[in-house]
């Protein structure tokens, strides 16, 4: 097999990442776990790995465009503007009505297929730029929220979304749960060198 | 500087989504939403065909503009054996008052079935077992699933099927007014708001107090007195269920 470089693989992993949330997205927004803990993600890891693609073509550019994209980095010293529009917009998307409103509001929707992506650019491109100790300070923000968010969705003995049922809020809760156990090991396992 | 203005931007553009998704810091959860923007602008409902108990079919603003007074409604279909249970026990206090007080002639009660199995027997059979009077409480159902649909979506009902042809529903009490106006949501926890809104609605009442004075002014005071308590009360309800705005509401139902 021929080694393909990195730029083509992001990118088709990009594109598969998108394909498959906005074609299944039926399956995919019918139940709240799948909504939350599936198509969410997809869309942001669209962007991601979009990011990845277009920065590793990046690392033959020419010296004009070089310098022009370190000024454009100076407005996002140490990842810092991005990784909080990131966590913003990761707690926008724990709100159930967020979700309720995703399948019935057209603006919502948008928010989420378009902004989504862009926030995954955005978080790809600004953790890239930070120290692991503003890594790790949002990290453990967001798998805080993640966690006290999904025990909320466990505690709860009604209904918090109109457009699922309550089982489901429960599998929503204990995979909310699971991903704030997740990430952080993912990221030791990334930065293996801490240790 | 500019990593600070990009820093501020971040925190705009965020607190701005989070604003947007939740009208403005008011609502976590789509029914709280619903209940607040239907307190701030009431909003005229659409029509549709309605079947009744007696297999005859109507218009469903004809029906609450001939009938001339202030509706509670609520949804549900027979079948269901959970919330709707409760929906229906709330709703028999709710019979009972406007019965202890006297206000057969300004308020009265609707049960809408959403299930389109549910004929005109079995809205017959289900309002005998609730023990409806029919001069207070009707019970219908929609004729086309397609009017049905779009005046869920305007009250803001969401039905989800369940295993076993079961439905899961958010439920409240909304204040319908004859002319076809969705007036106000009330959780079922608070019938006596609902009745209170209902009695201010058609307090104002022209058609049927015209040229009685005293009465009219009786019942504008009344009205008066019952507004502060119940908008006060509707307020601390709304803080006191903080993250579950749906209170008691939205139960799951095929339990």
């Amino acid at each position: 097999m021929i080694p393909r470089p990195p730029a083509v693989v992001f990118s088709m992993l990009a594109v598969a990442c998108l394909a498959v949330a906005l074609g299944a997205h039926r399956p995919l927004t019918a139940s709240m776990s799948l909504h939350m803990l599936v198509q969410i993600p997809l869309l942001v890891l669209a962007g991601v790995f979009a990011e990845r693609a277009v920065w590793h073509r990046g690392k033959t550019s020419t010296h004009e465009a070089a310098s022009l994209k370190r000024k454009l980095w100076s407005y996002n010293e140490y990842g810092v503007p991005g990784l909080l529009l990131a966590s913003l917009i990761g707690a926008a998307w724990m709100i159930p009505k967020a979700l309720d409103d995703a399948l019935t509001d057209w603006r919502v929707a948008a928010f989420k297929y378009v902004g989504l992506p862009i926030g995954g650019w955005v978080l790809g491109a600004s953790v890239r730029r930070a120290p692991a100790i503003i890594q790790v300070f949002f990290l453990g923000n967001f798998c805080w929220m993640s966690a006290i968010v999904g025990m909320l969705y466990l505690d709860q003995p009604v209904r918090l979304c109109n457009a699922y049922s309550l089982s489901d809020q429960d599998w929503a809760g204990r995979g909310l749960i699971v991903l704030a156990v997740m990430l952080p090991l993912a990221w030791l396992w990334r930065r293996p060198r801490l240790f | 500087m500019r990593w600070f203005l990009a820093l501020v931007l971040a925190l705009l553009a965020g607190a701005g989504a989070l604003y947007g998704l939740t009208d403005g810091f008011t609502a976590v959860t789509a029914e709280s939403a619903r209940r607040q923007a239907v307190a701030r602008q009431p909003r005229p409902i659409h029509d549709a065909r309605i079947i009744n108990t007696k297999d005859g079919a109507a218009s469903l603003l004809g029906e609450l503009e001939a009938d001339g007074r202030v509706a509670i409604v609520n949804f549900f279909y027979t079948r269901c054996i959970s919330l709707c249970l409760a929906q229906g026990s709330v709703t028999q206090r709710v019979q009972e008052a406007i019965a202890a007080q006297g206000l057969q002639s300004q308020v009265r009660l609707l049960s809408i079935s959403f299930d389109s199995r549910d004929r005109a027997p079995d809205l017959g059979r289900y309002a005998s077992s609730m023990r409806a009077d029919p001069a207070i409480w009707r019970f219908w159902s929609f004729e086309q699933s397609r009017q049905r649909d779009a005046l869920l979506r305007q009250f803001g009902i969401t039905v989800i099927p369940a295993p076993f042809g079961d439905f899961e529903h958010n439920a409240a009490l909304h204040v319908v007014t004859p002319d076809g106006r969705l007036a106000g949501i009330v959780d079922l926890d608070e019938p006596g708001l609902a009745l209170a809104l209902a009695k201010k609605l058609s307090a104002p009442g022209k058609i049927r107090l015209a040229g009685q004075a005293t009465a009219l002014n009786e019942s504008h005071a009344g009205a008066a007195a019952v507004v502060p308590q119940a908008t006060g009360r509707k307020g601390s309800s709304h803080h006191r269920r903080g993250l579950a705005g749906t209170g008691g509401s939205s139960q799951k139902d095929p339990s």
